[in-house]
C-alpha cells in the first residue's frame, strides 16, 4: 500500500517503475498495487506533489508512504479563470493549502489564513465569535473606497456587502470545507478581474470528492477561552479613596444608601457615613469563561465509481467573552464533480448552505458599561421594591405635591444590558454554482466554459426584551406611574439574491517550436446584486409610556432596496517561448451601475513576463538551484465600491421622504433631495512588479520568494468634506487624487530535517508596504472619516495628507516635566510664533510598514508539533481609554447623579494632571503608543493513533490559541484595524481540544 | 441592466406624480433644516454631524445665548465650553462646524428647489420661489453675522464643482438684501403657519440694515425704521396678553409671532429644536420636570446675574416685571461662582412645554416653537432705530411701543427721557434673552468685546474680563477650509 504521510490516507493513481526499466504500473483506488520485481530491485515511487522516493525490495509486500512535497513546482494553482502551475505563474501568487492552514480554535476562515502569507494583513475587529476580518493584501490602495480584496468563493465573485446579522462574510465557508487558499497579489495576475480587483483577489477552493470507495472524516473540537487582559480601572475601594480625595462634595453619591441610618457623608471624615459601599468589578461581572464546539463529518468518494462527490455537514456552538454573545451555525455543502462525455465534459456542481443564529449584544452599552460604571455599586439588588428584575439600578425619586416618579439615572447596569435583552440574528444562506467546462470534439483545443452561480440569503433579525427590562423603562404621564415593556422592540427582515454568469472560450495549442504552447481566452461576465429589505421600528408613546409600531406612512414597511450591476468582458493570452520565457497579456474591461453612462466603463489592461532561469543550459544542470524564476508584470486594475457610504445610486438625482417624527408644514409630507455625485467615475491602480522564485538545494531544502511591488493609484474614490454650498451635504463621495504605494515581500520555506520518523519545518513571511498620499487636486489633505476619537462625534484623529502616508495621525507634541510626566495642556510651539495651534501639528503614521509572521512544523513519528506567530514592527494606537477614561473631573456626575469609574490613576494607567481632556488636549501624541508586537497565534501538539481500531485512523491534538502576545503597548491590545483603541471587544485566549477521526 | 432602478428612493418625476404636493413638501423640508436635524428622526442627521448637537437652531442659541452675557451652559462638553467661557476659540471647535455646515446644507437645498420650480407647473409658483429665496437669504444672514464671509452658492453655479470664490460680508450683504427685496414683491401678505410672507422677509431685511453698520461699515437705521413700520403697520400682528403665552407648548395660537420654528412632540422631533432650550434648563436635582411639561432635564443653561439683574437690581421677589418671575431660583445661588456647577445661577423658565391656554401631559419632546421674529422684537427695534435718530422713527412712537412691550409685562412706563442706548440694550436684554440675538446685539452696541461690559465668565475667569476684537466673528472651520482652498481664516485665528 502507498500512503499519505501527513493523511495516512491510501494514495491512488501512484506511479511505480522498476528502477533502469519501462516496466512499471500504478496504484489502484485503495493504494494497492501489484508488481513483478525481484528482491533487491529497485523501484520508483513518484506522484504529483510528493517527493519522489526509492525502495529496495525486500518481500513481498512492500508498503511505502510519500511525504507530500509542499513546493512542487507542478502543484496547481488556482487563478482567475483558470488554473496554472507554480513553475508556469507569471504573476504574484501565493497559494496557502491545508497543511499551512492555522489551527486549534478556528470559526471562520479567514483565520486559517492569518500571518501565513506575505502581503497579506487580516486584523479582525476583536474577539467576537463572529468578528469582521479586515484583509488588506500591500496595504489596499484606496483611501475610503473599500479597500478589501475581492474574494472568489469556487469560481463565484461573493458579494462585499454582508446579509444583515453577519459580521464576518467568510464564517459562511466551513474552514473545515477548504481545500486551499489563492492569493493574487499583483496586478498582472488580478487585472483578469478588473474592476473589483484593485486590492487583490483571494480565491476559495473547496475540497473535491475522489474517485474510489468512500472515505469518512469526523472531527470534533471543545474550545475553552477566557479574556486576556482587562482594563485597569479603579476598584470598589480605590475608587472611594479617590473620591474621597479629588471630588469630597460627591461621597454622597459612592455606594447605595444605608436604610438603616439617616447620616449624610461628612467628607471631613476617613469614613463614608450612611452610604453601604460595595467592591465590584463590572468587567468581571460581563464577562466569562466561554466554551465553543466544533463539530464536522464529511464523506468523499465517488457514486458508481464515477461520480465524485463529496458531502460535508458542521455544527458550531461559539460562545463570546461577554455573556449572552453566543453564536451558532449549521454548515452543510455538496460537491459533485463527473467528468462526462468520454472526459470531454468537466461538471463542477457546488452548493454550500449554512444557517447562523447569533445573539447581537449591545457592545458599546456592555463593554462601556462595565469601565464607566460606579465599583462601589452592586450587581445585584434583591431588596424589597426593586423594579428591575432583580439588578441594581441607580435611580432618581422626583417628588411632585401629588405622586413620586421613579426615573432612571446615569448609566445603565451592564449585565442586565446583556441579561434583558435578547436579538436573535438569523441567517441562512446558500452559495450555488454550476460550472460546465465542454472540450469540444472536434477541436479538443477549445474549451468552452461556463459558470452559474446564485448567492441568496435571508435574514431574520428580532429584538426582544424581557419583563423588568431597565432598558424598556418608561412613565406614563397621564397616570403617573411606572410602565415596563416587555416583548419585541426591532424586526429586520432582508433578502439578497445575487446572481452571476460568467462564460468564456479557451483556447490551448502545443506547438513544442519556438512557441512551445500558447493559449488565449475570452469570455463575458454579469453579476448583478439585489438587497431588499424591511424594518418594523418602535417607538414609546409620549403619553402612556408603551411602546408602540412607528408609522411611516410614506414608506410603511421601512423598506430598503438596492442593487448594483457589473458587466465585464474580459480576455487573456498565455504565450510560452522555448519554454522558457512565459509571457502573459489580460485586458478586462468593466461598467458599473454606480456611475452614469458617460463615467461607467473602466478599461484594465495587463501584461506579464517569467524567466524560468532554470531552464537556460547555464542553470539546467546546477544540483544546488531546483528552481529559479523571475517575474515582471505591470496591470491597471479598478475600484468602484463606495456603496458603504454613498449607497447604489450615488451618481442620480433622487429625493426620500421623511419619517412620521421628522414632518414640518402641516398637511404636507416632507421630502428632502438626497445627495448626488454625477461626475463619479472608476478610482484606477497601476501596479509594478518584480519577483522572484526560487528553489535550492536538493529536496528543495530551502525554497520561497522575494516580490517588489510599486503602485500609484489615480482617481481615488474616496467620501470627503464638499466644497460648502455645492452639493446637497457637507460630504459626499468624490474622486480626489492619487497615492503611491511600494513595498517588498519574502516568503520562505527551510526542510531543516526531512526523513520518513521525523521532519521538522520552518516557514517565514515579512513583507514592508509604505504608501504616500501624492496629490488631492485641489486640497493638501482630507480628513480619515474612520478615525473618530471619543470625545464627541466628528473629531477626527488622522487625515490623508500631501506626502504624508495616508491615515496619519495629525497631533501636538507633548511636553513633559523633569519627572516625565505629561504637562496637561502642554505643547510644542514647532513654528515658534508664541501660539500653540494647528500649524504645529505634525503628522505620525499610524499604519505599522513591517508585518511578519512564522511558524515551525515538527513531525516525529506518530506526534506532531506545530506552532505559529505573527506580528507587526511600528504602527501607532490612539489610547482611548486614556482619553475617556483618564481624566480626574471623569468621575463626576454631568446631568446624573451617578460617578463614573476612571483609570486607575494610582498605579499609572492614567496621570493626575489631566483634570479635564478639552481643547489640544484630545490631540496630544500622549495618547498614541507603539503598536509593534509579536503574537503567538497558536501551539498545536497532536499524536495520530491509527491501528487501534481497524481501518480507522484518528489524530488527538491539544492547541493554545493566542496564549501570549509580547508588547510595549499599554491598553488592551495593540492589534487595532483603525488603531483607535476603544470598547475594544478582547480577544479571546483559548485551549481546544479535539479529536479527527478517519474512517 | 447597468441602469438600475431605486424602489424606495424617488426621481423627481416619481414624486410629482405620486404627490401633487410633493413641491410644498420640498419647501417643507427647507423649512424644516432649521429646527429639525434630519429626515429620519431626532437621531437622524442631514450633515455628517452629530445628529443631537448640530440642528440650526441649537446651534443659534449654542453660538448666540451662550457666547453672550445671559446665559451660561455647564456641561463641560469641549467645545461648548470655550462658547460659554468666550475663550480659547479655534478652527477645531466642532459647534462652529455645526452651524456652518447647516448653513451650507440649506443654502443648495434651496438652489435645488429653486431649478425644480424651474421645471415644474404650479400656480403658486412665485410665492413659493419667494419663499425659497427667504429661506436661503435667512441662512445667509447667519453667514454674514457668525462668519463674515464665505462662498456665494446661488442657483446659477449649482453643480460646479470648481470650488467658488470667497466673498466678503460686503458682497453677502448685498446678495441678501437683493434676495429679500425681491421676495418681499413675490411673498404674500399673510401665508400658512410656519411659512414666511411679506413681513417675515421684512423683518429680516429690518435686522440686516440694524446690523448694517457692523457688516459692511455703513449705517443703515434709516432703512430699517422704513421696513419694521411697514410690518408693525401692515402686518397685523399685536402683542399677546401674556408674555408666558408666548413661550408655552400651544404658542402657535400667538398673534405676536412672525415667524415660528416649529417644533411638535410627535411629528416635529428634534434634540435640538426648543426641547434643547426647555430641557437643557431643567434639572431633577433642583426641579420638578412636569411641572414644565417635560420629561427630561439636562441639567444644562442657567442664566446670570447679567440677565435677571436687569430686575429690580436683582431682588426678584419684589419685582413687579412678570418677565423677572421667569427664573427658578428655590436651592440655587444668585452668583455664578463656578458656571460647571447647577446650583450656581438662575434657571431660565421662560420656555416652557406645558400649555397656556389649557391642560397637557409633560413629553419627551417639545411642542413649544421658537419665535425666531415677533412683534415685542420689531417695537424695540423701532424704538433703536428712534434713539439712533433714523429718518422716519419718531421718538414717541418709540415710547409707546417699548411702554407697550413693558406694560404687558407689568414692567411699569418709561418717560421718553428714558430711552437711551443703554435702556434699549437692557430692555433688549429682559424681553428677548434666550431668543438667539443677544451676541449680535452687544456686537452692535459695542459690548461684547474689549472690557466695557463685563457679564460672568466672559473671557473665561469669575467676574469677567476683556475679549479680543477678533471675537466679533467666529472662526471658520476646519472642514470648510480642507474642502475649498479659496476659503481663508478669519483674522485672529
Amino acid at each position: 500500500v502507498v500512503t499519505d504521510a501527513t493523511t495516512q490516507e491510501p494514495l491512488p493513481g501512484v506511479s511505480i517503475l522498476l528502477k533502469g526499466t519501462t516496466q512499471g504500473t500504478a496504484t489502484d483506488f485503495d493504494g494497492n498495487y501489484v508488481l513483478q520485481a525481484n528482491l533487491g530491485d529497485t523501484l520508483v515511487f513518484s506522484y504529483i506533489g510528493f517527493q519522489s522516493k526509492e525502495v529496495v525490495v525486500s518481500g513481498s509486500s512492500l508498503s511505502v508512504v510519500l511525504l507530500e512535497d509542499t513546493t512542487t513546482l507542478d502543484e496547481v494553482v488556482i487563478i482567475g479563470y483558470g488554473t496554472t502551475t507554480v513553475k508556469d505563474a507569471t504573476g504574484s501568487v501565493s497559494s496557502v493549502t491545508t497543511e499551512d492552514f492555522n489551527k486549534g480554535a478556528i470559526v471562520s476562515t479567514d483565520q486559517l489564513l492569518t500571518g501565513k502569507t506575505a502581503g497579506v494583513r487580516i486584523t479582525n475587529n476583536g474577539g467576537q465569535p463572529d468578528s469582521a476580518p479586515n484583509i488588506r493584501i500591500r496595504g489596499g490602495s484606496s483611501l475610503t473606497a473599500n479597500n478589501s480584496p475581492l474574494i472568489v468563493i469556487d469560481g463565484i465573485p461573493v458579494d462585499n456587502t454582508n446579509p444583515a446579522g453577519v459580521s464576518n462574510p467568510l464564517t459562511l465557508v466551513n474552514p473545515n470545507d477548504v481545500e486551499s487558499f489563492s492569493i493574487l497579489k499583483d496586478a498582472s495576475a488580478t487585472a483578469i478581474y478588473g474592476s473589483r480587483a484593485s486590492n487583490g483577489v483571494i480565491i476559495i477552493t473547496t475540497k473535491k470528492g475522489l474517485s474510489g470507495e468512500f472515505k469518512f472524516n469526523f472531527s470534533t473540537n471543545t474550545t475553552v477561552s477566557k479574556v486576556g487582559k482587562k482594563i485597569d480601572m479603579m476598584d470598589g475601594d480605590t475608587f472611594a479613596r479617590f473620591i474621597k480625595e479629588y471630588h469630597p462634595d460627591y461621597t454622597n453619591y459612592l455606594g447605595v444608601d444605608d436604610p438603616s441610618t439617616d447620616a449624610v457623608d461628612d467628607s471631613s471624615t476617613d469614613a463614608i457615613e450612611g452610604r453601604i459601599l460595595y467592591n465590584t468589578d463590572w468587567q468581571d461581572a460581563i464577562y466569562r469563561t466561554a466554551i465553543s464546539f466544533d463539530h464536522n463529518l464529511s464523506a468523499r468518494g465517488s457514486i458508481l465509481k464515477t461520480v465524485p462527490i463529496r458531502m460535508s455537514l458542521g455544527y458550531t456552538e461559539s460562545q463570546g467573552l461577554v455573556k449572552t454573545s453566543d453564536y451558532e451555525r449549521i454548515t452543510g455543502s455538496l460537491k459533485l464533480t463527473p467528468r462526462l462525455l468520454d472526459d470531454h465534459l468537466k461538471v463542477d456542481v457546488n452548493a454550500k448552505g449554512i444557517m447562523s443564529k447569533k445573539n447581537a449584544i449591545d457592545e458599546g452599552g456592555a463593554l462601556g458599561g462595565a469601565v464607566n460604571m460606579d465599583p462601589t455599586k452592586p450587581v445585584y439588588d434583591n431588596s424589597y421594591g426593586n423594579l428591575f428584575g432583580g439588578y441594581y439600578q441607580n435611580v432618581k425619586i422626583e417628588e411632585d405635591d401629588e405622586y413620586n416618579i421613579t426615573r432612571l439615572d446615569g448609566q445603565w447596569n451592564p449585565v442586565a444590558l446583556l441579561m434583558q435583552r435578547y436579538r436573535p440574528e438569523r441567517v441562512q444562506k446558500l452559495l450555488a454554482n454550476v460550472e460546465l467546462d465542454y472540450k469540444m470534439h472536434f477541436l479538443p483545443e477549445l474549451r468552452a466554459v461556463a459558470n452559474v452561480g446564485i448567492e441568496a440569503s435571508k435574514s431574520k433579525i428580532k429584538e426582544v426584551y424581557v419583563d423588568n427590562s431597565i432598558a424598556t423603562y418608561q412613565i406614563n404621564d397621564t397616570e403617573h406611574e411606572s410602565v415596563f415593556n416587555e416583548g419585541v422592540n426591532y424586526r429586520e427582515n432582508q433578502d439578497i439574491v445575487n446572481r452571476t454568469f460568467e462564460g468564456y472560450l479557451a483556447y490551448a495549442k502545443d506547438l513544442g517550436g519556438a512557441i512551445n504552447n500558447f493559449d488565449v481566452q475570452a469570455g463575458y461576465s454579469y453579476q448583478n446584486f439585489k438587497n431588499d429589505g424591511n424594518k418594523e421600528i418602535y417607538r414609546y408613546n409620549l403619553d402612556t409610556g408603551v411602546r408602540e409600531v412607528q408609522p411611516n406612512e410614506q414608506n410603511p414597511t421601512n423598506r430598503y432596496f438596492n442593487e448594483l450591476n457589473l458587466q465585464s468582458f474580459f480576455g487573456r493570452a498565455n504565450i510560452n517561448f522555448y519554454d522558457r520565457y512565459l509571457l502573459t497579456l489580460s485586458f478586462r474591461a468593466d461598467g458599473s451601475s454606480l456611475f452614469v453612462k458617460d463615467n461607467r466603463w473602466g478599461y484594465f489592461p495587463a501584461a506579464a513576463l517569467a524567466w524560468k532561469v532554470k531552464e537556460e543550459s547555464f542553470l539546467k544542470d546546477v544540483d544546488v538551484v531546483n528552481n529559479l524564476k523571475l517575474r515582471l508584470g505591470w496591470g491597471r486594475t479598478g475600484q468602484q465600491d463606495i456603496t458603504g457610504q454613498v449607497g447604489f445610486y450615488p451618481s442620480v438625482p433622487l429625493f426620500e421622504a421623511g419619517s412620521a417624527t421628522s414632518q414640518y408644514l402641516s398637511g404636507y409630507a416632507l421630502y428632502s433631495a438626497i445627495n448626488f455625485n454625477p461626475d463619479l467615475t472608476w478610482e484606477k491602480a497601476e501596479t509594478y512588479n518584480a519577483g522572484l522564485d526560487f528553489g535550492l538545494f536538493k529536496g528543495n531544502i530551502l525554497s520561497g520568494s522575494f516580490d517588489v511591488y510599486y503602485r500609484t493609484t489615480k482617481d481615488l474614490l474616496a467620501f470627503v468634506p464638499t466644497a460648502p454650498g455645492q452639493s446637497l451635504g457637507s460630504s459626499f463621495a468624490k474622486n480626489v487624487g492619487e497615492t503611491e504605494s511600494k513595498g517588498f515581500e519574502i516568503n520562505f520555506n527551510v526542510k531543516a530535517l526531512s526523513q520518513e520518523k521525523m521532519a521538522l519545518e520552518f516557514y517565514g513571511n515579512t513583507s514592508y508596504n509604505r504608501a504616500e498620499v501624492t496629490n488631492l487636486k485641489d486640497a493638501t489633505y482630507i480628513s480619515a472619516i474612520e478615525s473618530d476619537i471619543p470625545t464627541g462625534t466628528g473629531v477626527k484623529l488622522a487625515r490623508h495628507a500631501v506626502g504624508y502616508q495616508p491615515y496619519s495621525a495629525w497631533v501636538f507634541k507633548q511636553l513633559y516635566d523633569a519627572q516625565g510626566n505629561p504637562i496637561h495642556g502642554a505643547f510644542a510651539d514647532f513654528n515658534g510664533d508664541g501660539v500653540v495651534d494647528n500649524d504645529d501639528r505634525y503628522y505620525k503614521a499610524l499604519r505599522p510598514n513591517w508585518t511578519f509572521g512564522f511558524g515551525f512544523n515538527f513531525n516525529y513519528g506518530k506526534l506532531d508539533l506545530s506552532s505559529s506567530f505573527r506580528g507587526q514592527i511600528g504602527g501607532q494606537v490612539y489610547n482611548s481609554r486614556r482619553l475617556s477614561l483618564g481624566w480626574v473631573d471623569k468621575a463626576i456626575p454631568n446631568n446624573s447623579n451617578s460617578l463614573s469609574n476612571v483609570l486607575d490613576f494610582y498605579n499609572g494607567a492614567a496621570d493626575f494632571n489631566f483634570v479635564n481632556v478639552q481643547g489640544n488636549v484630545p490631540f496630544s501624541d500622549y495618547f498614541l503608543e507603539d503598536a509593534s508586537f509579536l503574537r503567538c497565534e497558536n501551539i498545536v501538539l497532536g499524536y495520530r493513533l491509527d491501528d487501534a481500531v481497524p481501518n480507522v485512523s484518528m489524530r488527538f491534538y491539544g492547541a493554545l490559541n493566542n496564549p501570549f502576545i509580547i508588547t510595549k503597548y499599554d491598553g488592551q491590545d495593540p492589534e487595532n484595524f483603525n488603531a483607535i483603541d476603544n470598547n475594544f471587544y478582547p480577544r479571546p485566549r483559548s485551549f481546544t481540544i479535539g479529536v479527527n477521526v478517519d474512517f | 441592466d447597468l441602469d438600475t432602478q431605486p424602489e424606495v428612493e424617488l426621481s423627481l418625476d416619481e414624486l410629482l406624480d405620486q404627490d401633487p404636493n410633493a413641491v410644498a413638501g420640498i419647501l417643507s423640508r427647507l423649512y424644516a433644516s432649521f429646527a429639525l436635524s434630519g429626515p429620519d428622526g431626532a437621531g437622524s442627521s442631514d450633515i455628517d454631524d452629530n445628529a443631537g448637537e448640530s440642528p440650526f437652531l441649537r446651534g443659534i442659541i449654542n453660538l448666540q445665548d451662550f457666547t453672550a452675557d445671559a446665559i451660561k451652559n455647564r456641561w463641560g462638553d469641549d467645545g461648548l465650553d470655550q462658547l460659554t467661557t468666550t475663550s480659547n476659540w479655534d478652527e477645531n471647535n466642532k459647534f462652529f462646524r455645526y452651524l456652518y455646515n447647516r448653513i451650507y446644507y440649506t443654502i443648495p437645498q434651496a438652489n435645488n428647489l429653486l431649478l425644480v420650480l424651474g421645471a415644474v407647473d404650479l400656480d403658486n409658483k412665485d410665492q413659493i420661489e419667494g419663499e425659497v429665496r427667504f429661506i436661503r437669504a435667512l441662512a445667509y444672514y447667519y453667514l454674514i453675522d457668525c462668519f463674515g464671509k464665505g462662498v456665494l452658492a446661488t442657483e446659477e453655479n449649482y453643480g460646479t464643482s470648481e470650488p467658488l470664490p470667497e466673498v466678503d460680508r460686503q458682497e453677502l450683504f448685498t446678495y441678501v438684501e437683493n434676495e429679500l427685496l425681491a421676495a418681499e414683491e413675490l411673498l404674500p401678505d399673510t401665508n400658512e403657519y410656519g411659512r414666511a410672507n411679506k413681513s417675515v422677509a421684512r423683518m429680516l431685511l429690518a435686522k440686516l440694515y440694524m446690523n448694517a453698520g457692523v457688516y459692511t461699515g455703513t449705517e443703515r437705521f434709516d432703512d430699517a425704521a422704513t421696513y419694521i413700520s411697514k410690518i408693525i403697520d401692515e402686518g397685523g400682528y399685536s402683542l399677546d396678553a401674556d408674555f408666558v403665552s408666548i413661550f408655552s407648548g400651544d404658542n402657535f395660537m400667538s398673534n405676536e409671532i412672525i415667524f415660528p420654528l416649529i417644533a411638535d412632540s410627535q411629528n416635529s422631533q428634534s434634540y435640538g429644536n426648543t426641547t434643547y432650550i426647555i430641557n437643557g434648563s431643567l434639572g431633577t436635582e433642583t426641579m420638578t420636570l412636569s411641572q414644565f411639561g417635560a420629561e427630561e432635564g439636562w441639567s444644562g443653561h442657567r442664566a446670570t446675574k447679567a440677565w435677571y439683574g436687569l430686575f429690580n437690581n436683582g431682588d426678584l421677589a419684589n419685582s413687579t416685571d412678570d418677565r423677572a418671575a421667569l427664573f427658578w431660583t428655590e436651592g440655587h445661588s444668585y452668583e455664578m461662582t463656578d458656571y460647571k456647577k447647577w446650583t450656581d445661577g438662575y434657571p431660565s423658565i421662560k420656555f416652557r412645554n406645558t400649555f397656556y391656554y389649557s391642560a397637557s401631559n409633560p413629553t419627551s419632546f417639545s411642542s413649544t416653537d421658537f419665535p425666531l421674529f415677533r412683534l415685542a422684537d420689531a417695537y424695540l427695534m423701532y424704538a433703536e432705530c428712534a434713539v439712533r435718530g433714523a429718518a422716519g422713527a419718531s421718538m414717541s412712537t418709540a415710547l409707546g411701543y417699548v411702554n407697550a412691550v413693558r406694560n404687558r409685562s407689568n414692567a411699569g412706563s418709561v418717560a421718553q427721557s428714558d430711552l437711551t442706548l443703554n435702556f434699549i440694550m437692557d430692555e433688549r436684554g429682559r424681553e428677548l434673552n434666550f431668543e438667539g440675538h443677544r451676541r449680535s446685539d452687544l456686537i452692535r452696541f459695542g459690548k461684547f468685546t474689549g472690557n466695557s461690559y463685563l457679564w460672568p465668565w466672559k473671557g473665561n475667569t469669575v467676574n469677567g474680563t476683556s475679549i479680543p476684537d477678533t471675537y466679533k466673528l467666529f472662526p471658520i472651520p476646519l472642514t470648510a477650509l480642507e474642502a475649498n482652498i479659496n476659503l481663508t481664516q478669519n483674522p485672529g485665528y
